[in-house]
């Protein structure tokens, strides 16, 4: 656009000038979309958090008392704290040891590995919500199948999501078998990049197929593992959709699915708390970042120490 | 001894098998047993057959009389469709200009606007709800399309990654020739980068597919519903009617499963690059 009026510039330069003012105009709309619907709300979000708020009268400054409510009156916050840190160990460290086999197995050049594959990796495309519809139907107690193959070698009923203790496990395996397919399409991707002649040089050395995979594959696969677990965690920390379909909106039984996800939608859009659900919201970011830092750290400094 | 040797490697490509068949039915058993489950009467739902004696296609049947299906069908498909396009475009047009066009500041504010990816959906959800009712679009179509409509970090990200694979004598080539920058992005580079279209296309369309709390958030009203909206209030409507729940949900499974049959290889390398962002 400057070049265009100034004519001792030879023509490249008005060229030059044009895919200037093009690069601009081509990121506005992105940039302005996040802008509105991103960088906007986040200042918003935490502007509420230091109010009262129900929308419907005048929000009110009230300071840091949404963030003391959380951690001194708020019983339900540390039972969502808890319930979301079990949750989240309870779906990261068997989605990253089973995935890690399965990626191992499927991985194998066998004849007709592309439809296993397909198989395996299918549950990516499939909604939370009609999983975790499905898997009530596995859990049902009276006649789901899981009830049903274990009566076949003399285990009793056992109420799935019914006993508070029960329901947590059975999320978590609902939320492994969600998450596996992605963790092992990351690690698959890594494994293939793996030169085969570092296993040739290994097995000529007499190492077995165990040996290879734990003192080749694990080891090289280190910076794909940290970002699965990075990713995983993430997910876990926020899990909604999965929770709210398969043990109801109130992370029943009794509390014992009451993870953070839960508590923020109920204070937000059932209790209309928008100011304290805003502090929560944004406590879990904090929380977020900060596991995420401290990840990166360790694997800089397990890097570093090599 | 050559036998041997073959016998060994025949017995370990049989555990491989094993192995791959047992991994395989794990994946897939809750869906099948959704499949068999949603041809059952209800009385049978207990029975421990894959394949019903008499499959109860009627089934299939209530699930249209119960829930206004192809009308959210309908609503889904447009909405996904108009994000899926607005996506595609705005995305490939800023990962262009990100790749290729000289601006001041390109750079910076590329890691700026991949930074965003951080910010996860925990803590916009709320302000967008209120945004959403100051502009009066809560419960109407916009609040379903808009927001996704002109790009996110990480499509543009993918398109970036796929832009710069291209030769620049592509491009320079046009230049030459006295193509403006729009024309050089549409006539020439947006041909080459069809794989990565095919990438974003599939993975943005099974993302609206499958949303559920934005328009749990959103919509009140059966008319502009989603599927899975649609699903979740026909499962607290019909508590424990297994047979016609199980058949909702596999009409909702069909057009994924169809679209991921066709569409396997772009989605599940979207899907490696997607971790990216979370």
């Amino acid at each position: 656009m400057t070049g265009q009026s100034d004519i001792a510039v030879p023509r490249r330069r008005g060229s030059m000038g044009r895919r200037l003012g093009a690069g601009y105009l081509f990121v506005a709309p992105n940039l302005a979309a996040v802008a509105v619907f991103m960088l906007f709300p986040l200042g918003f979000s935490l502007y509420m958090s230091f109010q009262k708020w129900d929308l419907f009268t005048p929000p009110e400054f009230v300071g840091l008392q949404n963030f003391r409510t959380l951690f001194t009156a708020d019983p339900l916050f540390l039972i969502a704290l808890r319930n979301t840190v079990v949750f989240t160990v309870g779906t990261v460290a068997p989605t990253v040891l089973i995935s890690l086999v399965v990626a191992g197995v499927l991985n194998r050049q066998v004849k007709g590995i592309g439809i296993f594959r397909t198989i395996v990796f299918l549950p990516l495309a499939v909604s939370a919500v009609v999983m975790a519809v499905v898997w009530q139907f596995v859990f049902n107690t009276d006649n789901g199948l899981l009830n049903i193959m274990l009566g076949w070698v003399g285990i009793g009923p056992i109420p799935w999501l019914i006993e508070p203790h029960w329901a947590m496990f059975s999320l978590c395996v609902v939320s492994v078998w969600k998450s596996v397919p992605f963790a092992t399409v990351v690690l698959l991707a890594a494994m293939q990049g793996i030169p085969g002649e570092l296993y040739e040089a290994a097995r000529i050395d007499g190492a077995g197929e165990v040996r290879r995979f734990f003192s080749i594959t694990v080891p090289l696969l280190r910076g794909a593992l940290m970002f699965v677990v990075v990713i995983s965690i993430i997910n876990a920390f926020q899990a909604f959709d999965l929770v709210y379909v398969l043990t109801g909106g109130n992370g029943g039984p009794e509390t014992a699915t009451y993870v953070l996800g839960i508590m923020l939608f109920q204070n937000a859009f059932g209790f209309l708390q928008f100011g304290y659900a805003s502090a929560l919201a944004w406590l879990m970011f904090a929380i977020l970042l900060t596991l995420t830092a401290v990840q990166l750290l360790l694997a800089r400094r397990s890097r570093l120490e090599d | 001894m050559g036998e041997r040797v073959i016998k060994a490697g025949m017995l370990r490509a049989g555990v491989v098998y094993l192995a791959l068949i047992g991994i395989a039915w794990c994946a897939l058993f809750p869906i099948l047993w959704a499949l068999s489950g949603s041809l059952k009467k209800e009385n049978e739902v207990g029975v421990p057959t894959l394949l019903p004696a008499h499959p109860q296609w009627s089934n299939y049947r209530e699930v249209f009389a119960l829930m206004p299906f192809w009308r959210m069908f309908f609503n889904t498909v447009v909405y996904a469709g108009c994000v899926t396009a607005g996506q595609v475009f705005f995305c490939s047009l800023a990962g262009y200009a990100f790749a290729r066009l000289p601006f001041r500041g390109r750079e910076t504010l590329f890691v700026l606007y991949l930074g965003t990816l951080m910010v996860p959906l925990t803590v916009t959800v709320i302000p967008q709800f209120i945004l959403m009712r100051l502009v009066g679009w809560t419960d109407t179509p916009w609040a379903m399309i808009v927001p996704g409509l002109f790009g996110t970090a990480f499509g543009t990200y993918l398109m970036r990654q796929f832009f710069r694979t291209l030769p620049a004598e592509l491009e320079e080539a046009a230049i030459l020739d006295g193509c403006s920058p729009w024309q050089v992005y549409w006539r020439i580079l947006l041909p080459h980068i069809r794989p990565a279209i095919m990438v974003l296309a599939v993975l943005t369309w099974v993302n609206v597919w499958n949303d559920f709390l934005w328009p749990l958030v959103m919509i009140e009203h059966k008319s502009i519903a989603t599927l899975t909206l649609g699903l979740v209030w026909l499962q607290g409507e019909y508590v424990a009617r297994w047979p016609v729940l199980m058949a909702a949900s596999m009409l909702i499974l069909v057009p994924l499963v169809i679209i991921y049959a066709v569409a396997q290889r772009s989605f599940v390398r979207g899907i490696a690059m997607s971790g990216f962002g979370g």
